[in-house]
């Protein structure tokens, strides 16, 4: 599987890219790159889509939630993460 | 039901839908508003095994618009959780259902929460759990399964929970009687059928929603619970003793799906269903632009105002019934008589002692004058029968509203704000040609019928 299944998030279908794992166990990636958005729980599910690649645009969903960042980097790797299955 | 299915993606999630919303001054507590949000339309009775339930993972919304920039300025907020008392059975009871606390033999309970929260323009500035864990009843399954239903279920869900509010949440009978089938198939009016484009000899209309039932969430609360400010509403002139009402259903941003279970949702709630005046989504917003009507807000409804301005239903029906609306067919000017009904309310001036204006800026929203006292003899076409305390005063569950609206549309109120037009004859009469044939309504909240029975009732024939 890509490596974001190896930080604990699964790919899922969609129109951009995006993911899901176990913040508990996983998002090395995700957390790290948004600490400064202020993530108000973990301790759940965690929900990532790419909304908007031109853009850069990653959302994040935990608990009821929404977090958006722009990380270049991130949704680089999410889209790759996406493909490479 | 004035507002069931009546979009393409809500049509396929019933237990958000909004089917109907009505506010009205309590007749039998005067200093208090009721409001009755109704969800998940077209229940059978007989609608086993597993039988109609609010949606655990609904958040479903009243919202109260006191504020003059068409905000929310209250929101009761109600969460539902389902408990299973018995895993070892396929049934919804396991024997007669003694109580709303027999989970020994109902097996499948449903319990809710009610939040109070007020805004201070786009964020929520208190938040109050105002209850806990109060209990559903059970649908009306039959007479051996909840027998006496009336008597043993219907009291003891309504509950008070403190500063003079009551709340009920389960299933209720319809309310709302139109002529269902007939109307969706080319605008057809029973009693006018003959005159329609493609006649046939009239008839009587037909119920479509008889023995039907609804889930209902009803709120009874204070005057000053709703006003800015706890204002007390006394003079009818005063903007302050004006509301809106809308309700909503949302769901969660992201639902995941995993095989074997445990799935779950994630994100914030996102609006997927909304119902402010009766039929507005129903009959004046076109197919293109439904869905997303349901996920705005009132404040948002700008972009909608040009279907109000030439609704095409006023220009349908002079097509549908040549030669019975030549005035109607001929006016083009913009329809400010129902931009008023509908999305700012009725100024001072148009109907004599009468305004719930609430500005110049659109929102669907069911306004109400609270210091309009209710009505001793009720009139069930509202204000167009002088009747001040019904539609679009508020709705009361007897208003009329499809002859109302099908009369207002076809120009019977263009004459209130534009003189020189003269409404046709058939405006005054239109009617869809029902009755209201549904369960008898309650004398005390929270007033909608008892359900129909899932082993009496016969399909088009209420059980009592």
């Amino acid at each position: 599987m890509s490596a974001p299944t190896r930080r604990g998030f699964l790919a899922l279908a969609g129109t951009g890219a995006a993911a899901v794992g176990l913040a508990g166990v996983a998002p090395a990636v995700a957390v790290a790159d948004v600490k400064t958005a202020h993530v108000p729980d973990a301790s759940g599910p965690l929900v990532a889509y790419l909304a908007d690649m031109a853009h850069d645009e990653v959302r994040l969903l935990v608990g009821e939630r929404e977090v958006t960042v722009h990380d270049r980097d991130l949704a680089a790797r999410l889209a790759r993460a996406a493909h490479s299955s | 039901m004035s507002s069931h299915r009546e979009a393409p993606e809500i049509s396929k999630d019933p237990v958000a839908d909004n089917t109907d919303v009505y506010a009205f001054r309590s007749p039998d507590r005067p200093d208090t508003v009721t409001i009755l949000a109704n969800f998940i339309p077209l229940q059978q009775a007989d609608g086993g095994p597993n039988f109609y339930e609010f949606g655990d993972d609904v958040r479903y919304e009243i919202h109260v618009i006191n504020r003059s920039d068409r905000r929310s300025g209250v929101t009761y907020q109600f969460r539902f959780t389902t408990e299973i008392t018995n895993p070892d059975t396929f049934l919804y009871n396991t024997g007669p259902i003694s109580s709303i606390h027999d989970h020994v033999h109902w097996t499948r309970p449903q319990f809710y929460s009610v939040r109070r929260i007020t805004h201070d323009g786009h964020h929520a500035h208190e938040s109050e759990l105002l209850a806990d864990h109060l209990a559903c009843p059970p649908v009306n399954v039959g007479v051996r399964s909840t027998p006496d239903y009336a008597s043993t279920f219907t009291s003891a869900a309504v509950h008070s929970i403190g500063s003079g509010r009551k709340v009920f949440a389960g299933q209720r009978a319809e309310a709302f009687h139109v002529d269902l089938g007939s109307i969706f198939d080319l605008g057809t009016l029973r009693p006018f059928q003959n005159l329609h484009l493609i006649p046939s000899a009239a008839a009587v209309g037909v119920n479509g929603s008889q023995a039907l039932n609804v889930h209902a969430i009803a709120l009874q609360v204070p005057l000053t619970d709703l006003t800015r400010g706890g204002h007390e509403p006394v003079d009818i002139n005063a903007p302050a003793s004006v509301i809106g009402v809308y309700a909503s259903a949302s769901r969660r941003r992201a639902t995941i799906r995993h095989h074997g279970g445990n799935d779950f949702d994630s994100g914030p709630f996102v609006q997927v269903s909304r119902l402010g005046n009766p039929l507005f989504n129903e009959v004046i917003v076109p197919m293109s632009d439904k869905d997303r009507w349901n996920a705005v807000p009132p404040s948002a409804d700008d972009e909608f105002v040009k279907y109000v301005a030439h609704p095409e239903l006023a220009e349908l029906l002079p097509v549908l019934y040549p030669s019975v609306f030549p005035n109607l067919a001929a006016y083009t000017k913009v329809r400010a008589d129902l931009i008023a009904i509908l999305l700012t309310g009725i100024p001072s001036g148009v109907v004599k002692g009468f305004q719930n204006f609430t500005g110049a800026k659109p929102a669907d929203l069911l306004r109400l004058n609270l210091a309009v006292p209710p009505a001793t003899s009720p009139n069930k076409f509202g204000i167009l029968g002088g009747d001040l305390a019904g539609y679009p005063n508020g709705r009361r569950i007897t208003d009329d509203i499809v002859a109302i609206e099908l009369r207002a549309v076809a120009g019977a109120t263009i004459p209130l704000v534009d003189p020189s037009f003269t409404a046709d004859a058939a405006a005054a009469l239109l009617t869809d040609g029902t009755v209201d044939s549904n369960g008898r309504l309650l004398n005390t909240f929270p007033y909608l019928a008892t359900p129909n029975s899932g082993s009496e009732v016969r399909p088009g024939v209420p059980a009592t």
